[in-house]
């Protein structure tokens, strides 16, 4: 059979379940599946299985191609999604640091939160927005939002609309204006930051839906960074923490915890203090294990710590692929295919 | 006996005696827990009206090293003012200007003890109080003498960072003035360099184009600057050879200077007419919808040879990756240290960091450029002279207690140190 | 998921397939995966038109223009831009363009001294030890990592010397402490890349298909 006939049928069979799948949703006919412990465990042996197998034909000079990778971590990503096996997370001290700077405030204390991502990075920052805010509704702290990336404000306001249905809250006991405000976004960049540092109102004449400022009782007394007692950023790059940190905390002092990406995370570490010596930073929450530990410190577990068997899995195998490449590498392999191109 | 007797010939007083202590007792009790209630009552409110404790030595300062448009007010809070337990409420801050009326500036919460007045006028002097509030009292402190805020010409707790910036910049000034006048500034040969020439010269051969990223950041950034320079360079080289150089850009003010660049890259090498601005043409500033498109082009037109040199983020091993798999020879290079990683790993020759910046000042041999690099040798120099003493004093002042080289770290450290 | 709309439903789905559709590049490049690069670049381009237009011109520019006088002056530089549309006098462009060059350089300079050089270098000096051998085994192995690593990093990054000798040994040393920080950065940026997938993933399997409990 050609190819091309082998690809449009698998496309439609694709295609096919698909609908089934959708119209079974809809009208009930599957609620879901999930798998059992020895189901989930007989998947785990067949994969490890598999991948020994790949091993033996990469010794024996059969290597396999990059779909074969790509198909392996694919699997290994979506079945712990259907799996009912909970995963221990242990929580850091650089986690814990952005926790205590919540912890240490009082109620009424205001928290500056900057959303400084869009929806690509939203699998590992929302989870930490909505860890941070409930723990700011928690501890009745004044939540003033903004966003150094244009889709950033949404983000804020999708996150807290999931964590206020949650915490099974309304509008009446987070009441906008009073307990939060969104100021929307600001072009800019490190500008924004500078010119924050002298005076908010400056670069923010309205919030988010058009209110002027004086007229925001959250915020009408909130001159610049010095009426602020604790900010988080959460950043998926620039303008990000670093802008932060080299603004915000080295020429206005603020006490700043961080929230990134995992390609973030290295770049930021730096800026980390030791437990003699306070860094520039007073936490840091890296990628997606950053996101499920925040969730656990803050009991909100929502989907990092759902994730987080996925993540390990996906490692694991990325670990498996490591070794066989290294094999093929040694072996000469692919020394030698790569000469044949 | 008559006392027996009269004992019990006074029963019936005995009977009342014994119902009437009780009920004395009891009277007594209801009077006493009633005076006891009342008592309580008494207290709470003696304590309400109990006047509350008020700030002192409230002090208003010039603030230092501002424009003169900043006062630095400090006080001492409320004894009633305790974690928890304590009765205020919060802080106002008032603010009287030239002896007018005084306004509601701030309202601090409790345990804060400084606050900065800021948008004042040097023309004008100003008096302040704090009134400490609480539930059902409040209490004004003493009201500070007039002051009027001065104004700094220069930041002297920035000492430190004006010597470093003129020692730096005067390095990089005096070899600039060095490399114009001719001599020959010694800069390390690069790793990857050469490569530039050999990759040009692959591209000839094979006849296919040369694709150059020059990464998703603005104009500010000084890799994209960086990145536009080895672009003058590698432009020549194109216009020499006659190869098609294709740019897809993410920012609309790189476009407008990268076809600035090419175009003087041509007319150098004295072939003006072959230039076109098609060979630089904008996408879109979203990161992804870029990375598809510059994807899509490499898949399509297969060049022999990937520049990638620039700003990268979270596309870089994308773009490596495919640009790997249809076989061009890859040249990387990037400040930002998240994507080295992947162009070590996915291309032929990395430019790491720095040396990006010192590639565009080998390849132009620019005096400016050049100087700019030997004189941040000279900034890098004073950083490992202060490391290495600084650590090593700070070693022997724990191993020996001697106090001057605990002194003398704390020296070193303090220049580093740089304070609002 | 149940009690969408008719668009809830097609919004839905149009997302499932623009997202299968730019995995189906992994396999080859195909028709899907151009349709859906040309949408994604389409509606991005469109999208920062718009978001520059209201955030920039007309949210900062228009609507403070009567209360901000320097404002004019940016606004002067941005029509200057666009003066590249008249050949004859395109050069004009160049001066708003060496403005931007100029001031970021300038904040950067001061930004990039403090917080990457001065405060860098202020938390490295740092006893071997620990403040009175107050340090574990472990800290003092990371104290050292952190000042050879910082110091042969600087001596990798010298370009006035030649690395041979000593210099080249200790520069060597530098490489190596980098190439280490790589792999871990790799590390980190893997786990990054699969928690995005991992979120794609979840769309299909829970938000779309309903398949996840």
């Amino acid at each position: 059979m050609k190819t091309r006939t082998i690809e449009m049928i698998v496309l439609a069979l694709l295609v096919i379940s698909s609908v089934w799948a959708y119209v079974g949703k809809i009208n009930g006919w599957h609620h879901g599946f999930v798998f059992s412990s020895s189901v989930s465990l007989v998947i785990m042996i067949l994969l490890a299985l598999s991948l020994v197998w790949i091993l033996i034909r990469t010794l024996q000079d059969k290597l396999v191609g990059r779909r074969i990778v790509f198909l392996y971590i694919g699997v290994a990503l979506s079945l712990p999604l259907f799996m009912s096996i909970d995963q221990p997370i242990k929580v850091s001290d650089e986690v814990r640091g952005v926790y205590q700077g919540l912890v240490d405030l009082q109620p009424g204390s205001k928290v500056l939160i900057s959303f400084d991502y869009d929806p690509a990075s939203a699998p590992e920052l929302q989870p930490m927005a909505e860890a941070i805010l409930g723990e700011c509704i928690e501890r009745d702290l004044d939540m003033i939002v903004l966003g150094l990336w244009p889709m950033g404000p949404q983000q804020a306001t999708m996150a807290l609309d999931s964590v206020m249905s949650r915490m099974g809250l309304t509008e009446q006991d987070v009441v906008y204006g009073e307990d939060f405000v969104n100021l929307g976004y600001q072009a800019g960049g490190e500008f924004v930051i500078q010119r924050m540092g002298s005076s908010f109102e400056s670069m923010f004449k309205s919030d988010f839906r058009g209110t002027p400022y004086q007229d925001l009782p959250i915020i009408k007394n909130v001159k610049n960074f010095s009426n602020i007692d604790y900010s988080v950023n959460l950043s998926a790059g620039f303008p990000g923490t670093v802008e932060w940190v080299q603004v915000g905390v080295d020429r206005f002092g603020i006490k700043l915890g961080a929230g990134n990406t995992a390609v973030q995370a290295p770049t930021v570490y730096p800026y980390m203090g030791t437990l003699e010596k306070p860094g520039q930073l007073v936490g840091l929450m890296g990628g997606m294990s950053g996101a499920a530990e925040i969730e656990k410190l803050t009991n909100l577990k929502g989907k990092a710590t759902l994730f987080m068997l996925s993540q390990s899995f996906a490692h694991v195998i990325v670990i498996a692929f490591i070794i066989i490449g290294n094999v093929a590498y040694f072996r000469g392999g692919r020394k030698s295919k790569l000469k044949g191109e | 006996m008559s006392p027996r007797r009269s004992t019990t010939g006074a029963r019936p007083p005995v009977l009342c005696s014994c119902l009437l202590i009780p009920l004395v007792f009891f009277f007594l009790f209801l009077t006493n827990s009633a005076s006891l209630a009342q008592g309580e009552t008494e207290v709470v409110d003696t304590t309400a009206t109990t006047p509350l404790a008020p700030v002192t030595s409230l002090l208003a300062q010039d603030f230092k090293y501002d424009d003169g448009d900043k006062l630095m007010l400090t006080w001492v809070p409320s004894i009633d003012d305790i974690p928890v337990t304590g009765r205020v409420t919060a802080y106002e801050v008032y603010q009287i200007c030239n002896n007018g009326e005084p306004h509601r500036i701030a309202e601090l919460l409790p345990e804060v003890s400084t606050f900065r007045v800021e948008e004042l006028h040097r023309d004008s002097s100003y008096q302040f109080y704090v009134l400490a509030l609480a539930e059902d009292a409040s209490a004004q402190s003493v009201v500070t003498a007039a002051i009027t805020p001065e104004q700094e010409w220069l930041k002297w707790n920035w000492l430190n960072l004006m010597v470093m910036t003129i020692v730096v910049c005067g390095a990089v000034m005096v070899f600039i003035k060095t490399a114009t006048k001719g001599r020959k500034l010694f800069v390390r040969k690069i790793a990857g360099l050469e490569a530039v020439d050999e990759a040009i010269g692959r591209a000839t051969e094979m006849g296919r184009p040369i694709l150059y990223i020059p990464g998703i950041n603005d104009m500010d950034d000084v890799q994209t600057l960086a990145s536009l320079t080895i672009l003058g360079h590698v432009a020549e080289q194109v216009a020499n050879y006659d190869i098609k150089i294709r740019m897809p850009v993410a920012r609309s003010l790189v476009m407008t200077a990268a076809r600035e660049t090419i175009k003087a890259g041509y007319q150098t090498a004295g072939r003006p007419d072959a230039y076109t601005d098609d060979m630089v043409s904008y996408i879109t500033d979203e990161q992804f919808g870029y990375v598809a498109a510059v994807n899509g082009i490499m898949v399509r037109e297969k060049p022999a040879t990937v520049f990638l040199l620039g700003a990268f983020f979270a596309e870089s091993l994308i773009l490596a990756e495919t640009g790997n798999s249809v076989g061009a020879i890859q040249i990387a290079g990037t400040a930002r240290p998240a994507q080295l990683p992947f162009f070590i790993a996915a291309c032929d020759f990395t430019l790491i960091g720095e040396e990006l910046f010192a590639a565009s000042a080998y390849l132009s041999d620019e005096p400016k450029a050049l100087g700019s690099l030997k004189g941040q040798d000279v900034g890098k120099g004073i950083a490992m002279a202060a490391i290495i003493i600084g650590v090593t004093l700070t070693t022997l002042a724990t191993l020996t207690g001697a106090e001057w080289m605990s002194s003398a770290t704390e020296l070193i450290r303090s220049w580093f140190v740089v304070t609002d | 998921m149940e009690h969408l709309t008719f668009w809830g439903h097609f919004g839905v789905w149009v997302a499932a397939f623009l997202t299968l559709g730019i995995y189906s590049f992994l396999y080859r490049d195909n028709p899907w995966y151009k349709f859906t690069e040309a949408v994604f670049i389409g509606i991005s381009a469109g999208y920062w038109v718009v978001v520059l237009f209201f955030d920039n011109f007309y949210g900062k520019f228009w609507v403070g223009r009567g209360e901000e006088p320097m404002l004019w002056i940016g606004a002067i530089l941005g029509l200057m831009m666009l003066m590249r549309l008249v050949p004859k006098i395109g050069w004009i462009a160049r001066w708003p363009l060496a403005f931007i060059v100029g001031a970021t350089s300038g904040l950067w300079m001061m930004n990039y001294l403090t917080s990457n050089a001065m405060s860098q270098v202020q938390s490295t000096i740092m006893p071997l030890f620990g403040e009175g051998f107050g340090a574990s085994f472990g800290e003092i192995i990371g104290n050292l990592i952190i000042i050879v690593g910082t110091f042969t990093g600087l001596i990798y990054f010298f370009f006035s010397k030649e690395h041979k000798g000593a210099f080249g040994a200790t520069a060597r040393v530098g490489i190596w402490g980098l190439m280490i920080t790589f792999g871990a950065m790799f590390g980190y940026t893997v786990m990054s890349r699969m928690s995005l997938l991992i979120g794609r993933v979840d769309f299909i399997f829970r938000d779309w298909l309903g398949l996840i409990q």
